[in-house]
């Protein structure tokens, strides 16, 4: 008998003692797969800074049919990465995700045009098709048609719109004039394809002055009430940035430690080498605090959604400085 | 809490019900039991999704599905044109037609028999995720695309279950009809194809659900902003899960229906072969 409630004391022990070491433990959702588009949260899994914060970091890498804000909503990762318009509408809907950082500065998405379609401004879209990526990524899309005030059902003076999927053949096969990329990855595709620079008349959102907030860290609302998970947060974030800091100043290092972590072996060096560099511009303005201008802007462009506007109120309490002000000080 | 033992108690009652009606309900059990069942289903489920607190993000209740189909009706119906006529069912009647068409000809010749059925076979085994982007790069982003993998769908179960419909007569009836000096035409219109009729169905009725299937999954890989397989796509990630489940049911009632359709054809059809009789 004694031995036994020895036996048990020492193993109750030794479990407490085991968990006083575990490191904490954080899921990270990512919104698409892996490629140097998150090249930070991989630098800081490979180089340990996620370690020296105490936390055991597991990336989930996200595809064409995961929607970041559904895993989160089923429990199978603590933070996502979203972009705010998708965020945004998600919290409309019954989803409370909130902000808590926002690694990407500027954004890198644009509607790459071909020049032989005679676009050259885009009052030319109208009787065009548009190639657009669904699945929660259309609404920058929809607020800046919105506000240039063309519709998008096909009508007269409109633009037909396609379900692009996420390659790039409507434009080589000259099934749209236009189709969404992104500075970082599907307008070198075009490149790549045989296309040149001079074929192609890019619009940035950026400069349409219709620039969303894209990629941030967005947790569920009533796990911020807990202090433990918000000190969790705060260190994940810390290192997280370190990571995109390390990145962006070692690209070549970054884009190699990306492709140690792409299980599908899918991406190619020289592919992830350029997709740091342009990843980089983006991120480079910031440390982490989302701009609460940029927040502002971005939910006043989903307002003005003429009948269709992507959220109808403006949001109330969907981004928090609270963890990036303890994490950088 | 309340709605949990709720629908336990709803579902008990039910159970007991059903168990009372089909000892004593005669006839007409037949038809009340299985709407009884269907509705306890639906009170659970919705009982379930409140009680428990589930996300409508995770699992919309009913009625806000419900909602949903009275709601949209229009965007339903826009989507349900797309998918079905024009993507599903032009793909079918080309695909089944054709496969027909073929049986007939690798009827009359076994060079034929010999290398197209290993052809279609092969058409058959494709994936559909990797036919589908091939066929919106071949015949653009509408439903032309949706319907030619609709007719790669259907083709070979169509076309197996008519080669074998047509081999289905035997030699004493073969014979028979040419004692009558009947032509080769004439044997297939009075004897081969009544008597491949069975089979022939089989293969349409077969065809109707992957019809639908092929229509809607095609739509993941590219389609104009309409459609059942387009919507279920987007509304996922939209999170409007009541919606994504508005078109579920829409295309299970819609499957159902045609594959009703061709049974209820079939009945008229070939009402002389045994398995019609009652």
């Amino acid at each position: 008998m004694k031995r036994i409630v020895t036996t048990a004391i020492a193993g109750v022990m030794a479990l407490g003692a085991g968990m006083a070491q575990a490191a904490d433990e954080v899921t990270l959702q990512l919104k698409w797969v892996t490629q140097a588009q998150f090249a930070g949260y991989y630098v800081a899994l490979d180089k340990g800074f996620y370690e020296e914060e105490d936390l055991a970091v597991t990336i989930k890498p996200g595809g064409p049919d995961i929607a970041p804000a559904q895993v989160i909503a089923g429990g199978g990762a603590d933070v996502v990465l979203d972009w705010m318009p998708s965020a945004l509408a998600s919290r409309e809907k019954g989803l409370p995700l909130v902000n808590i950082a926002q690694p990407f500065k500027a954004s890198g998405m644009m509607l790459t045009c071909r020049k032989d379609t005679g676009i050259t401004s885009p009052e030319d879209f109208k009787g065009k098709t548009l190639g657009v990526w669904f699945f929660g990524n259309e609404y920058p899309f929809l607020s800046w048609m919105s506000k240039l005030g063309i519709p998008t059902d096909g009508s007269e003076g409109g633009v037909t719109v396609l379900k692009q999927g996420f390659n790039v053949d409507p434009l080589l096969q000259e099934q749209a004039a236009c189709i969404s990329t992104m500075t970082y990855n599907e307008y070198w595709q075009v490149i790549d394809a045989g296309l040149t620079a001079d074929d192609l008349v890019t619009f940035k959102y950026e400069d349409m002055g219709v620039a969303t907030l894209e990629d941030g860290m967005y947790v569920l609302e009533d796990n911020l009430a807990d202090p433990a998970f918000k000190d969790k947060m705060v260190r994940f974030v810390r290192a997280s940035m370190k990571g995109w800091k390390y990145a962006e100043e070692n690209p070549d290092e970054a884009a190699d430690i990306v492709l140690e972590n792409d299980a599908t072996g899918a991406q190619t060096e020289e592919h992830q080498q350029r997709m740091m560099r342009e990843v980089a511009k983006l991120t480079a303005g910031s440390n982490g605090a989302l701009d609460v201008a940029d927040y502002e802007r971005t939910v006043q462009t989903l307002l003005e959604g003429g009948s269709d506007p992507v959220i109808t109120m403006t949001p109330e309490g969907a981004y928090t400085l609270e963890i990036t002000d303890a994490a950088l000080n | 809490m309340s709605w949990i033992a709720l629908s336990l108690i709803v579902w008990a009652a039910a159970f007991a019900l059903n168990v009372f009606l089909v000892r004593h309900g005669g006839r007409s059990a037949a038809y009340v039991v299985p709407v009884i069942f269907g509705l306890t289903i639906l009170f659970i489920w919705e009982g379930m999704v409140r009680g428990l607190n589930i996300s409508p993000v995770l699992l919309p209740p009913p009625s806000a599905i419900g909602a949903a189909l009275a709601s949209k009706t229009h965007i339903l119906w826009t989507d349900l044109v797309q998918t079905f006529f024009k993507g599903a069912l032009t793909g079918y009647v080309m695909g089944c037609g054709s496969a027909i068409m073929v049986a007939l000809l690798i009827d009359r010749s076994p060079f034929l028999q010999r290398g197209l059925l290993p052809v279609g076979n092969f058409i058959a085994a494709l994936p559909i995720v990797g036919l589908a982007p091939i066929m919106v790069m071949w015949f653009g982003f509408d439903w032309q695309s949706k319907a030619a993998v609709v007719v790669a769908m259907v083709f070979f179960p169509m076309l197996v279950n008519t080669v074998q419909g047509l081999q289905a007569t035997d030699a004493m009836q073969r014979d028979l009809m040419r004692t009558y000096a009947a032509s080769y035409g004439q044997t297939l219109r009075y004897l081969r194809l009544p008597a491949a009729m069975p089979f022939i169905f089989n293969g349409l009725k077969i065809s109707t659900t992957l019809a639908l299937i092929g229509a809607i999954v095609a739509e993941f890989f590219g389609s104009p902003i309409k459609g059942m397989g387009f919507r279920i796509s987007t509304e996922v990630g939209r999170l409007a899960l009541d919606m994504v489940w508005a078109e579920i049911t829409v295309a299970a009632l819609l499957g159902s229906a045609f594959y009703g359709l061709m049974a209820l054809l079939e009945k008229r059809a070939t009402f002389w072969h045994p398995s019609q009789r009652k």
